[in-house]
């Protein structure tokens, strides 16, 4: 399974640190992988950067970092040497810097495991090496040496923020102001958290059924709901959305509407792609144009909605993003 | 319909993409038992069908690549969990016959792509698909490494073609003119 060994093992963790998992990040430097979806939802960002800070933990960007190329690789428009050699370069930057990765995007996490996971095919790992080899020549990288050699043993771990979120959950508790009073929340992981297996040591950890986000949920005082169209995908299918959107608009119709029958007050998801397609107002529209029916229900990002539960101020959390239906209703019942 | 007859099956199409990609070698082991199709989004919109696909790949029946089944995939890695075989890595299969796709022309055209054309953009120019990005930027010259890694790359063809289009869009009377 997890041939990369790229991801922080968590259960470790929990066995040398069982009452306090927040100590063993005390003396790690955390790096939060810049998602370009934060542009638009920067409370994704400031939500976890916030928290992290609050907590006295030393967190980071790296400013070499680009974009995971994810979307490129997706659509053939890089070869998998390229993304490798994409990623790798990203790798390279922030494991200087860096003991662990945090991720707010399931669609950055994916790409940066599948990056690497790609590297065990011999002819790709050459290639790969060939393109780095050519950025080496053109001097660009002759600060310190390795910089452009394709690491085995990275220090860097990673770890996705709602694994995080999970692991110190009893620390976040005790990190909040406000609880969710019982509203019904129905929860989106995204299909990139949810059916990936790069990240996974075991099969038993693959398939067993994932309900991190349902338990945080009621740590928080909210009451998660089972919907039919839990697993299914949010639209976006790497850029169905953009290519088919009639068909794609009808998976996430039929996503949101199985989520307002069940009387959820709002929609979760870890992952600001998801959240892009189900809360843009113009693919609503283009709902109840094909569909006949508007649907209204607000969706969050998990890390906006800790900045909310946290009482960090408004513009920390949903002032600046994107417009969503109904989202200042949220922040308002929770913080009043 | 394109059913091919026992007389025409072959493993060549099978082999050429266990050539390009040997995690291919496993759907093979393909059961054609439907779970994939079954809890696939694709399929519940489209007429994508991954059992139809390997099975058609497997007969050596290369129209998969013609049919704009492909296309649909939404690359959720939904088939490769509920897979009840190891190691069939549906998503990388369909990645690559959209690439043999692209390569014999069949693959989406430039229109399809268009979409696409600023976002390629920003990331040769500044490292990131939407602008202006949450704090700091990429350095130029480290921008320039993007570049260098992706030459020869698809993306820098639909860079180009975005400016070929603008130009045609100039000569052409027809278009009206933003």
């Amino acid at each position: 399974m997890n041939t990369t060994n790229l991801t922080l093992n968590l259960n470790r963790i929990k066995e040398q640190y069982p009452e306090n998992p927040i100590e063993y990040f005390r003396d790690k430097t955390l790096c939060l992988f810049k998602a370009c979806l934060e542009k638009y939802f920067p409370g994704v960002r400031f939500g976890i950067e916030d928290l992290l800070l609050d907590l006295g933990l030393k967190v980071i960007t790296c400013a070499n970092q680009s974009c995971c190329s994810g979307t490129f690789f997706q659509r053939n428009l890089i070869t998998r040497a390229q993304f490798g050699a994409i990623n790798e370069r990203n790798l390279s930057e922030i494991n200087q810097i860096a003991d662990i990765l945090l991720f707010s995007c399931n669609g950055c996490y994916n790409s940066l495991l599948r990056g690497r996971e790609f590297l065990n095919t011999p002819e790709v790992r050459t290639k790969t090496q060939k393109i780095l080899n050519r950025l080496k020549n053109q001097g660009t990288g002759k600060n310190y040496s390795g910089k452009y050699e394709i690491s085995e043993n990275f220090k860097l771990k990673f770890l996705h923020d709602l694994d995080f979120f999970y692991l110190i959950k009893n620390t976040l508790l005790n990190a909040l102001k406000y609880d969710l009073k019982k509203m019904k929340v129905a929860v989106h992981y995204g299909c990139h958290y949810l059916n990936l297996s790069r990240d996974k040591d075991t099969f038993d950890e693959y398939l067993r059924p994932k309900t991190k986000l349902e338990e945080l949920i009621t740590l928080f005082g909210g009451n998660p709901v089972d919907y039919q169209e839990r697993e299914s995908c949010c639209g976006w299918g790497a850029s169905q959305l953009v290519i088919h959107p009639k068909e794609a608009l009808k998976i996430t119709f039929d996503k949101l509407k199985s989520a307002e029958n069940v009387g959820a007050d709002f929609l979760v998801t870890p992952c600001p792609t998801c959240l892009y397609t189900l809360s843009k107002p113009e693919y609503r529209d283009k709902m109840q144009k094909w569909y006949g029916e508007k649907l209204d229900i607000p969706t969050i990002h998990l890390n906006e909605l800790i900045a909310i539960l946290r009482g960090c101020e408004e513009e920390r959390c949903i002032t600046l993003r994107r417009k969503t239906p109904r989202i200042e209703e949220i922040f308002e019942r929770i913080t009043q | 319909m394109s059913e091919k007859s026992d007389s025409d099956w072959n493993w060549d199409f099978y082999e050429e993409l266990v050539d390009d990609v040997e995690a291919n070698k496993n759907i093979i082991q393909c059961i054609s038992c439907g779970k994939c199709v079954g809890d696939c989004p694709a399929s519940k919109v489209s007429n994508f069908n991954v059992r139809k696909v390997i099975s058609k790949v497997l007969r050596g029946d290369k129209s998969v690549l013609r049919d704009s089944d492909i296309w649909y995939c939404y690359l959720c890695e939904r088939c490769k969990r509920v897979c009840p075989k190891e190691n069939i890595n549906i998503p990388l299969l369909i990645i690559n016959l959209r690439n043999e796709s692209f390569k014999k022309g069949y693959g989406p055209k430039y229109n399809d792509l268009r979409k696409y054309v600023e976002m390629s953009e920003r990331f040769l120019k500044t490292g990131v698909v939407l602008d202006e990005p949450l704090g700091e930027k990429l350095p130029p010259d480290r921008v320039e490494e993007l570049n260098e890694i992706c030459n020869f790359a698809r993306i820098k063809y639909v860079f180009k073609a975005s400016k070929m289009n603008k130009k045609s869009k100039k000569n052409s009377k027809k278009l009206p003119q933003k």
